[in-house]
Order: structure tokens, then C-alpha cells, then sequence
């Protein structure tokens, strides 16, 4: 982007539009500093690439598995990732549904995030496969080899439903992402207003247009909150449904949601910490935002605490012999470092920092939710590798200690959300620019539904900058 | 009536020899892993003998269990296969399709046995022993999960033999490679379905158990508890 | 197609053009449905003076979750069928595995119609010209008429510069 085009969009004498030269800012202006992070987090997701191939290569004797731990950090990373992806459709559905206005300037970077995570979550089941290059014998089609896949197979169930979840969040990230892209078109030159041109479709903003757009996105809202309830219920089943102690559990579908949104929020507000700064959108992003993700987060907390304590102490109560060896070997045994780690990390830390007001701050909130984010990490960790080395029968309990290669891809996949990010933010306006806009006014609709005088209360009045200050 | 394959292993027989895992390395192609691969879990035996001690020294009593795979008839590797790798079949045994397996390992973990084996790289033998591979079995690459098929190859062999003879297959014609070597014969291989049979009557006595009965998987093999 | 229209800074002058242009329309021979109304953000139609929007899409969108749970338990039971699994004895098309699959297909198939008929109803994506204005990326909102009696202009612009429109303009495909 030459400095001519920059200073056309910045300065055009008609733009009286702050709001919007805002939150263009950051997508038609790219600092030396951020080309230079991203190639920092490109090196690191090309070195996870490379061990992959390695891998493939090599076969996966050049991991830390073996019998029993057939399963390990990719199948963690797998349920990390995927919980993570829960940060955004969900929260954003759920908000857009109660018609929360604090929600507007939130919903974008929450939306992508899902994305972004399913994606990088969904590659861990292919980088675990043994034959990775056969993967797609996991999707139903008539193949020449005459055999469908196993539609009894949790891993099946696991293939429809992300398959549906990402088909929808893209939809849902994408849809309201149309008339922002309509706004570059207009302002953008050179192969940047081709390449917008192409991608707003046509948009106007007719009545019609904006009708069917809001139409859409509402039922979209109500179509995503079972659709991501299911998929992390579902990839709990991947390990509820096989008698494996501690993995065979009624609760594990409802826990894995609720940790799966707890560690999603905590993302967001990590990611939404550092656009504010990165990008300068302090005046978007305020500390009431984080003040009321900081609230949902605390609730997450407490039920993470709830759901652990329902499923460890209904364990040690039933007393059944391979259970217990497998919840002492958590609790009281070998992975008793990373047990009381997770406890600190997930609620001990964050607890008080959420709880009390006063730190309930931007800083305050960031600090709970990285510590969130390393305990949601190893709990996933503690659920799948403590029930494979404790299986059933003592002869063939075992050991697993990760090899480099799956501690690169690790890394590699936790620069590639940042880069992902990054690249999103530099195509599209991480705020949506028309709903923040349509937040200026009261949403005349609502008003009229409530009663007289609402408006005058409404405790978010004033939370979004408003144009032309 | 198909036939329905199963073993009753009498653990007061067995000495711990481990001729029955030689005896299946040998029959089924079975890599070696080597020292260093073992040690970390990697090593291959469709069948072991889990050895564990009873008492207080000095009074202590050693225990044998020869374990291969159970042969379930409600096996939890089943359903979970996405791509039919791991499979039922028609004489009752769990199959593995080693060209249908993409290596989620999944099977692996289902199994309460521990009974399944992936393959952590591309099979090799230890020399001489890659002069001495069965034709008869094949060889399993990178990325794929084995385990024991019940020497279903000599099924295969011996149920053609006896219909080019135009007769019924005689009970205790057919044995898999553990039994067979079993020096003092605490293996008893045959069809369960045939109520005659040396197996059908070992597993109906009072000593037969299952091996984690409790997880509802319904083994094809039952243990004789010791008696002595 | 030609067109001629305002660029109204504000919701309350384009409201009082929509409804000027509304008054004028029998007068200079246009129908009221031939009014245009660009916005870079959605407007109350009805505090608009517009007609109301209906659309059947939710219903679109149920029948869409219908015939893709139908598709997706067709499909289960057809795969199973081909390849029948008889562990354990258990049935061979399995209800509750088949259920997991009819429900993420019934999603999937309300998500695919909902995007089909946003896009459809929409009439989305159209890459000809048509009445538009760069200036409503910069907070304008656009009033005119389309495929009026290019006569009648004179009166429009005067309508419309009347109602508090900052420039108009005229619109026209060669």
C-alpha cells in the first residue's frame, strides 16, 4: 500500500466519518513491526510443518507415544483448540441473541477466533493419524474401494460436526463481514478494490439487503448455540464412549462444553487485549468490555470447579479399582505436579482476580485468562494421557514423555492462531463497522418493544465512542 | 452353524515359558523393535505373559497369565474404527484390515486388554530373521494397528483341506501358533459353537473366568483359575 | 437503468425525502416502489416510511434442517446397511450413533439453506452496475428514483435538495 493511497483514505476531504477511519486504519495500514512478527510466527509454523512431514516420513515412532499412551499432545492440542473455537461463535451467538449492546464491538474477534482455532484444532486428528495422506477415507463418499466410513465411530460423529460447526461460524463470520468489505470496496485502490470488489458480492445496503443480512444472522444465532454445544459434547464422546477409566463418564460432555467456553472466553480477551494495542482501538475496546467478559469468566470458573469436583469425587466414592488408580495417579501420584498446577491456574488465580472489582481491570482480566488458558491446557492434557498409562491391567501400564516433534507442532500451531489473526486483521475490519455504527442509535425495534424511559436507563449508553466527537 | 472361535487358557499349566510368544512372533511376521524402542513401549507380541508375585517374601508365589487378545463379542476396538479397520468377523473374530487402517489409534485405546499394536515405523527384523517370514501372513506397514488374528491363516488352510477331503473339520485340527507350542498344553484352541469340543467343555467348567468380565466385552477366552 | 438521487447526511432528512419522493410519485408518473434506498447501515423501515420486508427465510432454513437430517440418516442407515457390522449382536443400523449424525446433518443442512437463501433473497452476488454511491461508504444515505420519466428530473432534484440532500446526482446506463 503506497503512502499516496494512505493519505487519500485518511485524509479525504468528504470523510467525516471517524468511526470508520478508525477501524480501517488498521487493515489499509501495515507497520514494519507487524511484517516482522509475522514472519517471527511464520518461522515457527514452518517449523512445526517440517517436523510434520518428518513425522509422515519417519512414521510415528518419532513421537513420544507408544503402547499404552496411543494418544498425547496432538489429541490434547485436538480438545484444546476445538474448546477454544467456543470462544467465539457461541459467546457471540448468545450475546447477539439477548441483544446485548455491549456485545458490538466484541462479536468480530470472537467469530474469528473460532474459525482460526477449528481450523488449527481440526488438523490435530490428521497430524495423529498413522497414515496421514489417507485421511480423507474418514469422509463419506462413494469411493472406489466400495466401503463407507463407520458411522458408529465417535471419530465420524467428530467429522460431521465439525464439518457442520465450521461451515456455520464461517458463515456467520463471514455473512456480516460482507457490507464492511461493500465500505473497502468504496475506499480501497488498486488490486485491493479488485479483490473487494469481488469479495462484497455486490452489496449495496438496500433495505432488502439489510433486511435478509439480519434475518440471516439471526437465525444463524440460533442455529450455532446447539451446533457448538454438540461439537465439544461430541468430542468428549470421543472419549466417554470407550470403557477407558475416568474417560467412560456420564459428565463429560457438559464438562468439556463448559471448559471449552471457559478457555474460549479467556482467548478472546487475550486476543481482544492485544488488538487494543497492536491496533490502537482503545478507544472500541474499553475496560467495561473486559470488566463484563471478566464476569462470564467467572462464572465459567466457578462451574470448571463444580464439574471437576462432581467428576473426581463421584469417582473416589465408587472406589472401582481401575478408576482410582487412575484418579490417585492424578491427584496424589506422578501427574500431582500438573494436577495442583491446573487447580491454580483454573481457579486458585483467577478466582480473586475476577471476583474483586477492583481488579477486575484490563490487566487484571488478560493475567487471569493466560493463566486460564496454560490450566484449561493441561487439564485437557490430564484427561487424556493419566487414563492411558493407568489402563485396567498394572502389567501394561506405561510412561509418555513428548518428543521434540510434537513439542514443535505444539508450538507451531500456537503461532499459527496469532499469524492466522494477524493476517485476518489486515483484510478485514476486526470491528464490524456497521453494527458499531447501527450502536449509535437505539435500536428502534427494541425500543419500541420496551417500555418508556428504557433508554434513558440503559447502563451501556455511552460505552461505544460515538462519531464525529 | 458358523463356527465360533475360542481358547481356555488353564493358568494352573502355565510355566511362564513364553514359548507361545516366540511361537507368535515367528508365525505372524512380527517386527522386532529393537532394545531402545522397546524400552519405550514400542516393542510388538500379539500375545505376553503378565508375571506378577503374590505374598509377602519369603512366602511368595509367582503367577503366570499368558494374555493375547480376548476375541470379544462385544469388542469396544469395534465401533470405533472410523473406516472398518477393525471389524467383526463372520467366525466371531475381531479383524483387522491392515489396508483399511489409517492409524487413529483409537482401537488401541478402547481396548481394555491393551491387546492392539501400532506400528511406530516400517517393520524390520533382527538378522536372520527376516529369512524366516511367513508367506502366509502379511506384513504390516508404518502407521497401521495388528494384533492377534487366532492364527486365522491356519483356519483358512485347514477348513479347505478338510472340504477338498469332503469332510467336517475335526475338533483340535485347528490351532493357533501359541497352542501349538504350548509345552505343557495349558492352551486349548477350538469351536465354542460345537458343544462337543475340548474348548466347549473347559470353558463350561466352575474355574473358567473371564479376563475383566466386569467391563462387558464378552471374551472368547476363558481362564482356568488355579487351583494350586 | 437510469436513476436520480439525493445524498442525505442524516436518517431524519432522508426519512422526510422518502416521504416527499412518496407524495410527488403520482404526480410525476413513478411508482412508489421504484423509490431507492442505499444505507451503510440498516435502517427502520418502518420509522422509514418504507414498506415492510418479509421474508420466508426461517422456514426456509427449517426445511432445509428437515431434508438434511432426512439426507443425513438416509445416509447412516444406507452405509450401514452396505456394510453391515454385527458386533456382539447388536442391530445393524444403529439408532442412537445414526441420531448423532441426523442431528449435525440437519444443522448442516439449515446453515446451507439459511447462507443459499440470505444470498437468493438478497440478490446477492451482483456485480452489474446499478444505483449506488461511493459517498454511502462515508455515512450518506442515498434517496432517488429509478427508471423514472427522465422529464420529471427537474421536479426530483428539486425534491429532493428541498428535503436537505447535499448533492444530487444523476445515474444512467449507456
Amino acid at each position: 500500500m503506497t503512502t499516496r493511497e494512505r493519505q487519500r483514505l485518511e485524509a479525504a476531504p468528504q470523510d467525516r466519518d471517524r468511526l470508520t477511519r478508525d477501524l480501517l486504519r488498521p487493515v489499509l495500514h501495515t507497520s514494519p513491526r507487524i511484517y516482522l512478527t509475522m514472519m517471527a510466527l511464520g518461522a515457527f509454523v514452518l517449523a512445526g510443518l517440517v517436523a510434520f512431514v518428518y513425522q509422515a516420513y519417519w512414521g510415528m515412532g518419532v513421537s513420544g507415544l507408544n503402547r499404552p499412551v496411543f494418544w498425547g499432545f496432538y489429541i490434547t492440542n485436538f480438545v484444546f483448540w476445538i474448546g477454544i473455537s467456543h470462544a467465539g461463535t457461541l459467546i457471540s451467538a448468545i450475546l447477539r441473541l439477548a441483544n446485548a449492546r455491549w456485545r458490538r464491538p466484541v462479536t468480530r474477534c470472537a467469530e474469528a477466533i473460532t474459525v482460526f482455532a477449528l481450523v488449527i484444532g481440526a488438523s490435530f486428528p490428521i497430524i495423529h493419524l498413522g497414515r496421514p495422506w489417507l485421511f480423507f477415507w474418514l469422509i463419506p463418499y462413494p469411493s472406489e474401494r466400495g466401503i463407507w466410513p463407520n458411522f458408529r465411530s465417535p471419530l465420524l460423529w467428530d467429522f460431521c460436526a465439525i464439518t457442520t460447526y465450521l461451515t456455520g461460524s464461517l458463515a456467520f463470520l463471514l455473512l456480516p463481514i460482507i457490507p464492511d468489505w461493500a465500505t473497502l470496496r468504496d475506499r480501497a485502490i488498486g488490486w485491493r478494490k479488485k479483490l473487494y470488489r469481488v469479495l462484497a458480492l455486490g452489496w449495496r445496503g438496500t433495505p432488502r439487503e439489510w433486511h435478509r443480512l439480519e434475518m440471516a444472522m439471526r437465525i444463524m444465532a440460533v442455529v450455532i448455540i446447539p451446533v457448538a454445544v454438540s461439537v465439544h459434547t461430541i468430542v468428549s464422546w470421543d472419549f466417554a464412549m470407550v470403557p477407558v477409566p475416568m474417560w467412560h463418564s456420564t459428565v463429560f460432555g457438559p464438562y468439556f462444553v463448559a471448559g471449552a467456553i471457559f478457555s474460549g472466553i479467556a482467548a478472546l480477551i487475550i486476543a481482544m487485549a492485544l488488538l487494543r494495542k497492536i491496533l490502537h482501538l482503545e478507544e472500541y475496546l474499553k475496560p467495561i468490555h473486559f470488566d463484563h467478559l471478566g464476569k462470564l469468566l467467572l462464572v465459567m470458573s466457578l462451574l470448571w470447579v463444580y464439574f471437576i469436583v462432581a467428576e473426581r469425587l463421584t469417582v473416589w466414592y465408587g472406589n472401582a479399582t481401575p478408576e482410582v488408580a487412575v484418579l490417585l495417579a492424578t491427584q496424589r501420584g506422578k501427574f500431582l505436579p500438573l494436577f495442583w498446577t491446573m487447580v491454580c491456574c483454573n481457579f486458585l488465580i483467577p478466582f480473586p482476580i475476577l471476583a474483586i472489582k477492583r481488579l477486575r481491570t484490563i490487566t487484571g482480566t488478560v493475567i487471569a485468562s493466560s493463566t486460564i488458558v496454560v490450566g484449561m491446557w493441561l487439564e485437557r492434557f490430564l484427561i487424556v494421557v493419566p487414563s492411558l498409562e493407568f489402563k485396567y491391567l498394572p502389567f501394561s501400564w506405561g510412561n509418555y514423555r513428548p518428543s521434540w516433534v510434537e513439542i514443535t507442532i505444539t508450538l507451531a500451531t500456537f503461532a499459527a492462531m496469532p499469524l492466522l489473526y494477524l493476517l485476518f486483521v489486515k483484510f478485514v475490519p476486526i470491528i464490524s463497522m456497521w453494527e458499531l455504527k447501527g450502536g449509535e442509535h437505539p435500536e428502534p425495534a427494541a425500543a419500541a418493544e420496551l417500555a418508556p424511559g428504557h433508554e434513558a436507563s440503559d447502563p451501556w449508553e455511552g460505552t461505544l465512542p460515538s462519531a464525529g466527537s | 452353524m458358523s463356527r465360533r472361535w475360542g481358547m481356555v487358557i488353564d493358568l494352573d499349566r502355565c510355566t511362564g515359558c513364553e514359548a507361545c510368544v516366540v511361537a507368535c512372533s515367528a508365525e505372524n511376521n512380527i517386527a522386532t523393535a529393537g532394545e531402545s524402542q522397546a524400552a519405550k513401549g514400542r516393542a510388538i507380541h500379539w500375545i505376553r505373559v503378565e508375571r506378577s508375585w503374590e505374598g509377602e517374601f519369603p512366602n511368595v508365589r509367582v503367577r503366570f497369565r499368558p494374555v493375547p487378545c480376548q476375541q470379544c463379542d462385544a469388542a469396544p476396538c469395534e465401533p470405533v474404527c472410523p473406516t472398518y479397520a477393525s471389524y467383526h468377523n463372520a467366525e466371531g473374530l475381531n479383524a483387522q484390515v491392515y489396508n483399511r487402517c489409517i492409524g487413529t489409534r483409537y482401537c488401541a485405546n478402547a481396548c481394555p486388554y491393551t491387546g492392539r499394536f501400532f506400528n511406530w515405523f516400517q517393520p524390520s527384523w533382527d538378522k536372520p530373521l527376516q529369512l524366516q517370514l511367513n508367506p502366509d501372513v502379511s506384513i504390516r506397514e508404518a502407521g497401521v494397528m495388528e494384533k492377534c488374528t487366532f492364527c486365522y491363516q491356519r483356519a483358512l488352510v485347514a477348513e479347505s483341506q478338510a472340504e477338498a477331503e469332503k469332510r467336517p473339520l475335526r475338533d483340535g485340527e485347528v490351532s493357533p501358533a501359541c497352542v501349538q507350542s504350548c509345552p505343557s498344553g495349558a492352551m486349548v484352541f477350538g469351536d465354542l459353537n460345537d458343544p462337543a469340543s475340548a474348548v466347549s467343555r473347559l470353558a463350561g467348567l466352575d474355574r473358567g473366568v473371564k479376563l475383566l468380565e466386569e467391563v462387558g466385552t464378552f471374551p472368547k477366552i476363558t481362564y482356568l483359575a488355579r487351583e494350586s | 437503468m437510469n436513476a436520480i438521487y439525493g445524498l442525505f447526511p442524516d436518517t431524519d432528512s432522508a426519512r422526510r425525502a422518502v416521504k416527499a419522493l412518496g407524495e410527488v410519485s403520482r404526480r410525476l408518473r413513478f411508482q412508489p416502489r421504484q423509490i431507492v434506498v442505499v444505507s451503510q447501515e440498516p435502517l427502520d423501515d418502518r420509522e422509514m416510511g418504507l414498506p415492510r420486508q418479509h421474508t420466508w427465510m426461517p422456514w426456509i432454513a427449517a426445511c432445509g434442517g428437515i431434508v438434511g437430517g432426512t439426507a443425513g440418516y438416509a445416509l447412516a442407515a444406507f452405509t450401514q446397511r452396505t456394510y453391515p457390522l454385527p458386533t456382539g449382536g447388536m442391530p445393524v443400523v444403529a439408532l442412537w450413533p445414526a441420531s448423532v449424525v441426523t442431528y449435525e446433518f440437519t444443522m448442516l443442512g439449515a446453515i446451507l439453506t439459511t447462507i443459499v437463501a440470505f444470498l437468493a433473497t438478497a440478490r446477492l452476488p451482483r456485480y452489474g452496475q446499478r444505483v449506488y454511491d461511493a459517498a454511502v461508504s462515508d455515512g450518506m444515505i442515498l434517496v432517488g428514483v429509478a427508471d423514472s420519466d427522465v422529464n420529471a428530473w427537474r421536479d426530483l432534484e428539486e425534491t429532493l435538495y428541498e428535503q436537505g440532500a447535499e448533492r444530487v446526482r444523476q445515474f444512467s446506463t449507456a
